[in-house]
C-alpha cells in the first residue's frame, strides 16, 4: 500500500519551497525529504535552485517522494509539483511561485492576509489554499519561519509523523542550545495547528497551472561576442524590495539634519538627495527619501542615523510603494524596454 | 550501478547503513573513513563542501586527516604532491578553473609516479563565469595521464572515492585517480546513500598504505625524486606510464568485482542500459545518463529499442567495451557537455568514433551534441529530441548534421540590450571639491574635503540593483572610497562578492568600465590595461583624460591567492591603485577561511566543536606586506570612519598618477558569514578599529602615520567589545577558551606597539 497521495508519471510526489535566501527553506527541504527517506523508508530526493544566490534572493527548494524501489534518475527542476510553499508573500510581484501547480495542488502561502486576496495575487483558480502566519508565529516565538513552515507542511503532508519532527527538533538544539528546544518546537506545532485551509473546486478536467522554461533574453544571434555589455548601470531595473524580511527604514524628513550618514553606509544606495539652497541661501544637498525599490532592510541607516529621522518599521503591504522617493538616475530617453 | 542482491549471499556483504545526503559529503565520508593522511585544498564552487565536510568531521574529532588551506589551487597540488611524494595517503578536491590553475602539476604527479585520489566536481571553465556544472574542465584533465572515474549518483561518489584509491596503490598502476561527479546535480542533490558502518571495513578493502617504494621518508634510504630527462629517457618513462594506465583498466575490473562482493554494487566499466538489442542509443557521461534511463523506458513502451551507454571509467577509456556495446547500433548520438572547440565534435565523440573504427564491420551512424553547459538543465523532453535525431538517421541511413550544438537559441532582435542610462563620465564625477597638493615641507600630502554631505551629488559609481546580501559592507566601503577620487575611473574587479553581485548578465551595476578577470590574477591584467591605455595614448591613437585612475578591486581572500600578482605588480610600480575589501574569508564561496581570517574565528573550513576552535592561526598583515615593497601610498580603511576614507581614496589617486601603485585595505562587514546583525555592521567596523584589530593608518613614501588613534583619543576598546557582535566568535568570549582569545589579543598588541612605533619614527 502507497503512503504517497499521489504520484505523476514518473512516480514521484513533488514539493517545490519557494523562497528568498536567509529563511531557512533549504534546510526544511533537507529536512523534510529525510523524514520521509530515512524516517519512513520511501526513496527521496532533496535539492536547491542554484547559483551565486546570496541572503535575500529568490530560491527553490525541490522534494522528491517516491517507493523505496524506484531509481530516482531525474535531476531536473521541480516544473509541476503537487505542493507549493511560499516562505516570504513578497516574492509574487517578481516569481510565479505556483508556476505548473497540478489542478488539485495544495498552496501554502506564509501570510498574515485572508484566502480570497491571496488567490487573487496568486491568480489561483482552483485547488486548495492553506495560510499560515509563518511570520507572526515565529516572531512571537523568537524562532524562524521556517519550523512554522515545516509545521504547515506536516499537516499537509499527513503520511508524515510530526512526532519524528519533534524529535529532529529536540536533537538538534538540545545539546548546544537546550533553551530553544520547547520555542522550536512550539513553532512546528503552532504552524502544524494554525494552519488554515480552504478547497476551491476543481472543475472537471481543469488543468493544473501552466509552466515555461523561462528563455534567456538574449541569444547568440543578439548577445554580443564574448559576453561584454555596453548597458552600464542596468541593473537600476531590477526590484529588490522581495529581499525585505519584514522590515524597512521609515524617514521624517523634518527631523533630518542632512548629514549623509545614512547615505555613507546603505550598501543599495537608496537615498535620494537634489540641491536647494539652506536659510541662508547656500547651496546644500538635501535627502529627498528612500527609493524603496532598492531597500532591502539591513536598517544600518537607521543605526547611522544621529536623529530620529530614520526608524525602523515593520513594513506594511503597500507603505513602500506609498512612501517610495524614486531616484533620478539619468535615463536615457526610450532605453527603457 | 546494478545492485547484485540475487548473485551474491548477503553474509559476503558488509554491514551498511542508509544515509541521506550528497555527492560532496559521500566523498568527504569516504575519505574520512580512510583517513587519508593529508589534504591540501583550496576553495572553488562546487567542490569546496568536501573541504567544508572535512573539517566538521575534524572539529568533531571524527577523522585525522591534515587538513591544509592552500594560497591557491596551484599551491594545493603542490602540497598534495609532496606530501605523496612521502608516501602518504593524500586527497584533494576541486573544480573548474581550480583544475586547471594546478594543471601544471597534474602531469608532474602521474609521469613521477606518486598515487593520489582528487574529487573533480566538474563546472563549466571561465570565461564567461559560470559556476555550475558541466564537463569543460574534465576535459582539461582528460591528457594527463591520471585514471578517472565518472561517478554519476552520490552512491557512485561514496564507492569510486573507495576503489578510486586501491586502483592508484595498486603495484601494476601506480597513478594518482581523478572521481569526476557532475557540479551541482551529483554534488548537492541529496539522495538515499549506503554506507559502511565500520570504518574498518573500508580501511581493510583499500588495505594497508604500500610503502614499499622509493619515498621521500626515510633518511636512511636517501633518494633524488624528479630528475630532469632527455627525449631517450623520457619516452621510456612515458611507455611505462602508458602501460600504467592501461593495467588500470583491468585493476579497475578486478577492484570494482571485489568491491562488488563487499557492496553489493557493481560498476561495470560501462553502465549499459537497455543495450542487448538497441537500435538507437544516447552516449552520456554521469547525471544526464542517468535521466536519459527514464526516456529509454519510455521509449521501449512505444516500440522503439533505445538504449544508454554511460562510461563510469573514461581514462583509459574503455575503447573494446564500447566496439562490443554498440556492434549492431544503427544510430549512436554522443552528447556532451563540453566542446573541444574547431574539432569538429568533443573529445569522446572522436574517442567513440575512433574506437569504432577498428571494427571493420560496424555501421553505426554516430551524431554528436554539445548540451547542457554552465549548468543548463537536462530535461526528458531533450534525451527524446536526442532520441529522435538518432531514429531520423536510423531511418534515412546516415546523419543529416553530424555535430551541433544542442539548446542554443538565436535570441529575439527585440528584446536587444539596449542603454538605459547616459554613459556616466568626466565632469559628472568631479565635483571640484577635493583638494589635493603635496606639501613640499613634509613631502605629504595635504587633502581638503568638504563634508560629505556635499558629496551627496557626486553620483555612485555603482548602480543600485546589485544582488549583495542585505547589509552587505562591501559597497558602502567602496563608494566612500570612490568618493575621495575625481574624474573617470576603470575598474578591474577580481571574483568575489563585489564582482558577482554587480555583474549578473545580462545586467550590470556598473557605471563605468569594468572588467573581471580571475582573482589571482587581476593586478597583473590591470597593469596590461593600464600600459596599453598610455600606449595607446602616446601614440596618439586614442583621448584620454590625465585624471583617469586605474583601480582594481580584490576581497574574499583574492590577496591570497593573487598575493603573487600584486606584489609584482607593485615591484614594477604600475600607476594603478590596487584596493582590498577584506571581510575575512572566502564569503563568495561560502565563508571559507582566508588567510586574513582572524585567530579563533569560525568559518566553514575552520569550525568550533570538540577538538577545534576556529582557525588556527593568526590573521595576514597585508597592508605590511604591500608596504615592504616600498610602493608610495599603503592604507587601511573603514566605512565607520568615512571621512579618513574619503581622504585617503583622495590621496591613493594623487599617489597612483603621480608616483606608483597604491595599496589600499577597507574592512568590510559581512553579516551572513559573521553571522552579525545587518543593522550592527557600521558599528562592529568602529569597534575593530577602536579595539585597535584594524587600526587606521596610511604609509606615504615610506613614513608610517596612524589616522585614527583609539588611545589618544580614549576610544579603546577591549577586543570582547568587538568580538561580541558576530556569532563567528561568540564561543571565544567563553572561559574555556580564554587561551585562544588571550593569544589573539596579545598578537593584537604586539602589532599596534610595533604600528606606533613606526609612527613615532619615519625610518621604521
Amino acid at each position: 500500500m502507497s503512503i504517497l497521495p499521489k504520484k505523476n508519471e514518473l512516480g514521484f510526489f513533488e514539493i517545490r519551497l519557494e523562497s528568498i535566501g536567509g529563511l531557512g527553506a533549504n534546510l526544511a527541504g533537507k529536512m523534510l525529504a529525510e523524514a520521509g527517506v530515512l524516517g519512513l523508508g520511501l526513496n527521496g530526493s532533496n535539492f536547491s535552485s542554484y547559483g551565486s544566490e546570496k541572503k535575500g534572493s529568490p530560491v527553490k527548494s525541490f522534494i522528491r517522494y517516491c517507493e523505496h524501489d524506484v531509481e530516482i534518475r531525474d535531476h531536473s527542476p521541480i516544473e509541476q509539483p503537487h505542493i507549493v510553499a511560499v516562505f516570504h508573500e513578497a516574492l509574487y510581484r517578481t516569481v510565479d511561485v505556483v508556476s505548473g501547480l497540478n489542478a488539485d495542488g495544495i498552496a501554502l502561502v506564509n501570510t498574515s492576509r485572508e484566502f480570497d486576496e491571496v488567490k487573487k495575487d496568486l491568480k489561483l483558480e482552483y485547488g486548495t489554499l492553506a495560510l499560515v502566519d509563518a511570520l507572526a508565529i515565529a516572531v512571537e516565538e523568537k524562532t524562524k519561519v521556517n519550523t512554522a513552515m515545516l509545521g504547515a507542511l506536516y499537516r499537509i503532508c499527513d503520511f508524515l509523523d510530526p512526532d519524528s519532527m519533534r524529535k529532529v527538533i529536540r536533537k538538534t538544539f538540545e545539546k548546544k542550545y537546550p533553551h530553544l528546544v520547547e520555542p522550536n518546537i512550539r513553532t512546528f506545532d503552532r504552524g502544524y495547528n494554525e494552519v488554515q485551509f480552504k478547497t476551491y473546486d476543481v472543475p472537471e478536467g481543469a488543468e493544473g497551472k501552466s509552466f515555461s522554461r523561462p528563455l534567456p533574453q538574449l541569444g547568440y544571434m543578439t548577445q554580443e561576442i564574448g559576453g561584454v555589455m555596453t548597458a552600464q548601470g542596468n541593473s537600476i531595473l531590477k526590484d529588490l524590495s522581495g529581499s525585505r524580511q519584514g522590515f524597512l527604514p521609515q524617514f521624517e524628513q523634518d527631523k533630518c539634519i542632512h548629514c549623509a550618514a545614512c547615505d555613507n553606509v546603505c550598501p543599495d544606495y537608496c537615498f535620494v538627495w537634489g540641491a536647494g539652497e539652506d536659510k541662508k541661501g547656500r547651496k546644500q544637498m538635501f535627502l529627498k527619501g528612500i527609493d524603496y525599490q532598492y531597500c532591502k532592510g539591513c536598517l544600518k541607516c537607521v543605526e547611522a542615523c544621529p536623529t530620529d529621522a530614520l526608524g525602523d518599521l515593520r513594513e506594511m503591504i503597500g507603505y513602500a510603494d506609498a512612501n517610495t522617493v524614486k531616484q533620478n538616475f539619468p535615463y536615457l530617453a526610450g532605453g527603457i524596454s | 550501478m546494478a545492485m547484485l542482491e540475487d548473485k551474491i549471499t548477503s553474509s559476503s556483504i558488509a554491514e551498511q547503513l542508509s544515509t541521506f545526503e550528497s555527492g560532496n559529503e559521500m566523498a568527504a565520508m569516504a575519505a574520512a573513513q580512510i583517513n587519508y593522511h593529508i589534504m591540501g585544498y583550496f576553495p572553488i564552487t562546487p567542490s569546496t563542501e568536501v573541504a567544508q565536510f572535512l573539517d566538521q568531521m575534524k572539529a568533531r574529532g571524527e577523522h585525522d586527516i591534515k587538513l591544509i588551506p592552500a594560497d591557491g589551487e596551484h599551491g594545493s597540488a603542490g602540497i598534495c604532491y609532496g606530501a605523496s611524494a612521502t608516501g602518504a595517503r593524500v586527497f584533494n578536491a576541486t573544480s573548474a578553473n581550480g583544475l586547471l590553475y594546478m594543471i601544471e602539476q597534474l602531469p608532474v604527479q602521474s609521469g613521477t609516479r606518486f598515487p593520489m585520489v582528487m574529487n573533480l566536481v566538474t563546472r563549466a571553465v571561465s570565461g564567461p563565469l559560470d559556476i555550475r556544472g558541466d564537463h569543460s574542465d574534465l576535459y582539461f584533465a582528460l591528457n594527463t595521464g591520471w585514471v578517472i572515474l565518472t561517478a554519476s549518483t552520490p552512491q557512485a561518489v561514496y564507492d569510486m572515492n573507495i576503489m578510486a584509491l586501491k586502483i592508484a596503490e595498486h603495484s601494476k598502476v601506480r597513478l594518482p585517480v581523478i572521481v569526476a561527479y557532475d557540479g551541482f546535480f551529483t554534488s548537492h542533490q541529496k539522495r538515499r546513500v549506503e554506507y559502511f558502518k565500520e570504518r574498518k571495513v573500508v580501511q581493510q578493502f583499500v588495505g594497508e598504505c604500500p610503502t614499499d617504494y622509493h619515498f621521500a621518508r626515510d633518511p636512511k634510504k636517501p633518494v633524488t625524486i624528479g630528475a630532469h630527462m632527455n627525449g631517450d629517457d623520457l619516452i621510456n618513462n612515458n611507455f611505462q606510464q602508458s602501460e600504467a594506465i592501461y593495467a588500470a583498466g583491468e585493476v579497475y575490473k578486478e577492484v570494482a568485482a571485489e568491491y562488488a562482493r563487499l557492496s553489493g554494487r557493481e560498476y561495470s566499466v560501462l553502465d549499459l542500459y537497455k543495450m542487448e538489442d538497441a537500435d538507437v542509443a544516447l552516449f552520456l557521461l554521469n547525471s544526464a545518463g542517468e535521466s536519459a534511463k527514464d526516456v529509454v523506458d519510455e521509449l521501449r513502451a512505444k516500440g522503439i529499442k533505445a538504449g544508454v551507454i554511460s562510461p563510469n571509467v573514461i581514462r583509459p577509456f574503455p575503447a573494446k567495451e564500447i566496439r562490443e556495446a554498440l556492434k549492431n547500433v544503427k544510430a549512436l548520438l554522443v552528447g556532451e557537455r563540453a566542446d573541444s572547440y574547431g574539432a569538429n565534435g568533443p573529445n569522446l565523440t572522436h574517442e567513440v568514433k575512433s574506437a569504432l573504427q577498428e571494427d571493420r564491420e560496424n555501421k553505426t551512424i554516430v551524431l554528436s551534441r554539445v548540451f547542457g553547459l554552465g549548468g543548463k538543465d537536462f530535461y526528458a523532453s531533450d534525451a527524446h529530441k536526442f532520441f529522435d535525431m538518432t531514429v531520423d538517421a536510423m531511418e534515412k541511413g546516415y546523419a543529416e548534421k553530424p555535430f551541433d550544438y544542442y539548446g542554443h537559441v538565436p535570441g529575439n532582435p527585440d528584446q536587444i540590450l539596449k542603454p538605459v542610462i547616459t554613459p556616466q563620465h568626466g565632469e559628472v564625477y568631479r565635483s571640484g571639491l577635493i583638494d589635493v597638493k603635496l606639501d613640499e615641507e613634509t613631502n605629504k600630502l595635504k587633502v581638503k574635503i568638504p563634508p560629505l554631505r556635499a558629496l551627496t551629488g557626486k553620483p555612485k559609481r555603482i548602480a543600485s540593483g546589485h544582488g549583495a546580501c542585505p547589509g552587505c559592507g562591501i559597497f558602502g566601503g567602496l563608494e566612500l572610497f570612490f568618493k575621495g577620487i575625481e574624474g573617470d575611473i576603470v575598474t578591474l574587479f577580481q571574483t568575489g562578492c563585489a564582482y558577482v553581485t554587480t555583474t549578473s548578465y545580462p545586467h550590470s551595476s556598473h557605471k563605468q568600465t569594468m572588467m573581471h578577470n580571475l582573482f589571482q590574477n587581476g593586478p597583473a591584467t590591470l597593469s596590461g590595461t593600464l600600459e596599453a591605455f598610455m600606449e595607446l595614448k602616446r601614440r596618439g591613437e586614442i583621448e584620454v583624460s590625465d585624471d583617469a585612475t586605474f583601480v582594481m578591486i580584490t576581497g574574499d581572500g583574492g590577496m591570497d591567492i593573487g598575493m603573487g600578482s600584486a606584489i609584482g605588480t607593485a615591484l614594477r610600480g604600475h600607476k594603478l591603485i590596487m584596493l582590498e575589501y577584506d571581510n575575512e574569508g572566502y564569503m563568495n564561496t561560502g565563508s571559507q577561511m582566508s588567510y586574513s581570517t582572524p585567530l579563533g574565528h569560525m568559518t566553514s573550513t575552520s569550525g568550533v566543536g570538540k577538538v577545534q576552535k576556529g582557525k588556527g592561526f593568526h590573521h595576514k598583515d597585508t597592508a605590511q606586506i604591500m608596504a615592504a615593497t616600498n610602493i608610495p601610498y599603503v592604507f587601511t580603511g573603514a566605512e565607520s570612519f568615512p571621512q579618513d576614507l574619503v581622504k585617503k581614496g583622495a590621496k591613493a589617486q594623487w599617489y597612483a598618477q603621480n608616483v606608483g601603485t597604491v595599496y589600499g585595505k577597507i574592512l568590510i562587514t559581512c553579516p551572513l558569514n559573521w553571522k552579525s546583525e545587518d543593522r550592527y555592521g557600521t558599528t562592529i567596523l568602529e569597534q575593530a578599529v577602536n579595539s585597535c584589530f584594524f587600526p587606521l593608518y596610511e604609509v606615504e613614501q615610506g613614513v608610517t602615520t596612524i589616522t585614527h588613534d583609539p588611545e589618544a583619543k580614549n576610544k579603546r576598546v577591549p577586543i570582547s567589545e568587538w568580538l561580541k557582535y558576530m556569532g563567528k566568535t561568540k564561543h571565544l568570549l567563553k572561559e574555556e577558551n580564554k587561551s585562544i582569545l588571550e593569544e589573539f589579543e596579545e598578537e593584537v598588541e604586539k602589532r599596534w606597539q610595533r604600528l606606533k612605533a613606526k609612527h613615532e619614527n619615519p625610518f621604521l
